[in-house]
């Protein structure tokens, strides 16, 4: 059925369409065509086709970064989301000071990326940092080692420190679970379940679809994750902790916009296929369930 | 009623738009507004002075022209921003070039005002030597020199009397003497780092044994092939092993550094002269125990390292007063009496001919070490493109651990130049 309003609507939308046109489509346009150039930013593009990608994939550290991408993307979606499913779950019984808790876990995410990376390049710090002294302190001296610096730990490290970031995602499924009616609880309480029985059977299956979208922008997130990294090791040692944002950052910082915008392509590319796939498991997978 | 809603909506928007318009061209002028966007501010000890300079500059020229200097205290984002505004044609009217072989691609196109007419007279003779010539592409100055780095080693006296040594050191034998002295007496030799964006230290000790290695022409030679870069890269490795700097060096920042020197737990550092304010200010047991010296020689001896650090650059335009507003307040920041008082407020080494008495005793030694030495080399990262300067903090990192060889070092960086 047509609206008849149909002109005041496209002249509402037309405000957000122009901007969403010239500052996400343009520029995204853009990205892929200066893709297939060679171009310091100054001088004319020179068309190259797809030299920058085939050097890209035959870079060692272009694929050292990819993978470290798609590491951040799984750790954060199936070790972040369930961390943070199991505190919801938790939270939502209203144990003793359970708002406390929910604010402290909350707290992280008001607090400047800048400042926790800091804190916690101070923390893993080789020489006095609080993690070597406590290791030390409880007898365990032959464990400590250069965090950040040692290219066997660096990147657990820097995934590790983001992981305990739960307090986002939390509230988010704290919310949906405490949408589920009580007397579902209660009726499963009588027919003679038990917590888990409870939460397996009734909490997860109703908070399914939260879930999967917490996964998914979790391991978007992580398909894009660029900050901590760059605070923290800025990509090394040896590369062993660089993703394709810091290996994008760098290419444009050495003007070679071409290359730099070869990699923002594939990571869009890339990171689209990946989180499309991801919903459509999980999608397939939660249909299942649900019957 | 909902038409003339949506008309007054639109004229709601639109009106301010008109004014603001309207506004912006009511305060055009006569006097020509030149905007500097720079990190010489806040805390920078060039700020109160380049200030003063500025504020001078615009009471002698009042009603005519104007500089406004707008704070961008950091200088990665300084860079960042210069780059992206660059890339869409948008030059600021004024701005501070670090001069690079990455900067120096901004001379291509007429983006950049050219100055070689310019300097053809006094104003080019007043320059120190071979600093025009680092701003110079095919034949075209577009950038004013302005503050040279030189970057020797700083030696902690007092360490080394602890650790029983009395001379700093001239050879490489007398070198790791020292650093075996050190650590017995419980301190560290030398001061590295794998991190930030250059790995600066360690960057400028490598620079250091390049230049003792290969002389005066050491970056003609073939980085990938001469085998002078892989015997730096050895002597370099060896300063990361058996103790002979700190345990969180692999990975270390600029911050991590700096702060063994600080903190008088570290023999041997190096930086530049825009340091000494530092130093002096938040460690001045350090800063009394500090003594400047060249590296120590190997087949050469006496070598320096020293560039253009900086130079002053502006957008092109076709407007001859704009151009000459531009021009004439290049001419003040560079004449001799400016550039002393610059150099005297601030520890900084300008590029610019100035009698300058310095009261300042490492900066004196810093003036005295330039004088003498045997020759100056630019450092790796004057000398090479950003990204090739950032694979050597990446290479270095893994030769450090032992994951590959100095040969495997030098061919790590040679694969991305």
């Amino acid at each position: 059925m047509r609206n008849k309003n149909w002109k005041q609507i496209c002249l509402f939308l037309l405000p957000a369409l122009l901007l969403y046109a010239v500052f996400f489509i343009y520029p995204l346009f853009y990205v892929f065509i200066t893709s297939f150039t060679q171009w310091n930013g100054i001088g004319s593009m020179k068309f190259i086709g797809f030299k920058n990608f085939t050097d890209l994939f035959a870079n060692e550290t272009f694929r050292i970064s990819l993978k470290n991408n798609f590491i951040w993307s799984f750790a954060l979606g199936f070790i972040q989301i369930p961390l943070a499913t199991i505190m919801a779950l938790v939270l939502a019984r209203k144990p003793k000071g359970w708002k406390v808790y929910r604010t402290v876990f909350f707290l992280p995410n008001v607090i400047s990326q800048v400042a926790l990376a800091m804190m916690w390049t101070a923390i893993y710090n080789a020489d006095g940092g609080i993690l070597n002294s406590l290791l030390a302190a409880v007898g365990l001296e032959s464990l400590t080692r250069n965090w950040l610096g040692d290219m066997g730990t660096a990147l657990g490290a820097v995934i590790v420190q983001q992981l305990f970031y739960i307090g986002y995602f939390m509230v988010v499924i704290l919310a949906s679970r405490m949408g589920i009616p009580e007397s579902y609880y209660e009726a499963a309480e009588i027919d003679g379940a038990n917590v888990w029985q409870q939460e397996i059977h009734i909490s997860l299956p109703n908070i399914l679809p939260i879930l999967i979208t917490s996964v998914t922008l979790a391991m978007a997130y992580g398909m894009r994750h660029f900050e901590s990294t760059f605070l923290m090791t800025n990509g090394g040692p040896a590369h062993a902790t660089s993703v394709l944002g810091i290996m994008l950052y760098q290419n444009l910082g050495a003007l070679k916009y071409g290359v730099g915008n070869a990699i923002g392509a594939t990571l869009i590319v890339l990171g689209g296929v990946l989180i499309m796939t991801i919903r459509w498991l999980l999608n397939k997978k939660s249909q299942k369930m649900m019957g | 009623m909902k038409k003339l809603l949506t008309v007054c909506l639109i004229i709601a928007l639109a009106v301010p738009a008109l004014v603001f318009a309207q506004g912006s061209g009511e305060a055009k002028s006569q006097e020509i507004v030149l905007k500097w966007p720079s990190f010489w501010v806040g805390a920078d000890t060039k700020a109160a002075p380049i200030t003063e300079l500025v504020n001078q500059f615009n009471e002698a020229h009042a009603g005519s022209i104007k500089v406004e200097i707008e704070e961008n205290p950091d200088t990665d984002g300084y860079r960042d921003k210069l780059n992206a505004q660059i890339a869409a044609g948008i030059v600021p009217d004024i701005f501070i070039l670090n001069v690079d072989p990455t900067t120096l691609q901004f001379f291509e196109g007429d983006l950049l005002m050219d100055f070689t007419e310019d300097l053809k007279g006094d104003w080019g003779n007043g320059f120190l030597d071979g600093t025009l010539n680092a701003v110079t592409v095919d034949k075209q100055t577009k950038a004013i020199p302005y503050e040279m780095a030189y970057t020797p080693i700083w030696y902690n006296t007092a360490i080394l009397k602890a650790a029983g040594v009395d001379k700093i050191p001239e050879t490489m034998d007398e070198f790791w003497a020292m650093c075996d002295a050190v650590k017995a007496a419980g301190y560290i030799p030398t001061v590295q780092m794998t991190g930030g964006t250059n790995a600066w230290t360690s960057m400028i000790w490598y620079s250091h044994l390049c230049a003792a290695l290969g002389g005066p022409d050491v970056w003609q030679k073939d980085f990938a092939t001469d085998p002078v870069f892989v015997q730096a890269a050895e002597l370099l490795n060896r300063m990361y092993q058996d103790g002979n700097t700190s345990k969180d060096a692999i990975g270390a920042g600029p911050g991590d550094a700096g702060g063994h020197y600080l903190a008088g737990e570290a023999a041997a550092f190096s930086n530049g002269p825009w340091y000494i304010a530092r130093v002096k200010n938040e460690a001045p047991a350090v800063y009394d125990a500090t003594e400047i010296a060249t590296a120590p020689g190997i087949n050469y001896s006496g070598a320096q390292t020293g560039y253009l650090l900086s130079a002053l650059a502006a957008a092109n335009t076709t407007d001859p007063a704009r151009r000459a507003a531009v021009v004439e307040f290049m001419k003040w920041m560079t004449t001799g009496e400016n550039a002393k008082t610059v150099s005297e407020a601030a520890g900084s080494i300008l590029a610019v001919k100035a009698d300058i008495t310095s009261t300042d005793k490492i900066q004196t030694q810093f003036f005295q070490e330039v004088a003498d030495a045997s020759f100056v080399v630019e450092t790796f990262s004057a000398k090479f493109p950003v990204d090739v300067v950032a694979e050597f903090g990446q290479a270095l990192a893994k030769m450090a651990q032992g994951k590959a060889t100095p040969e495997q070092f030098v061919a790590q960086i040679a694969s991305v130049m």
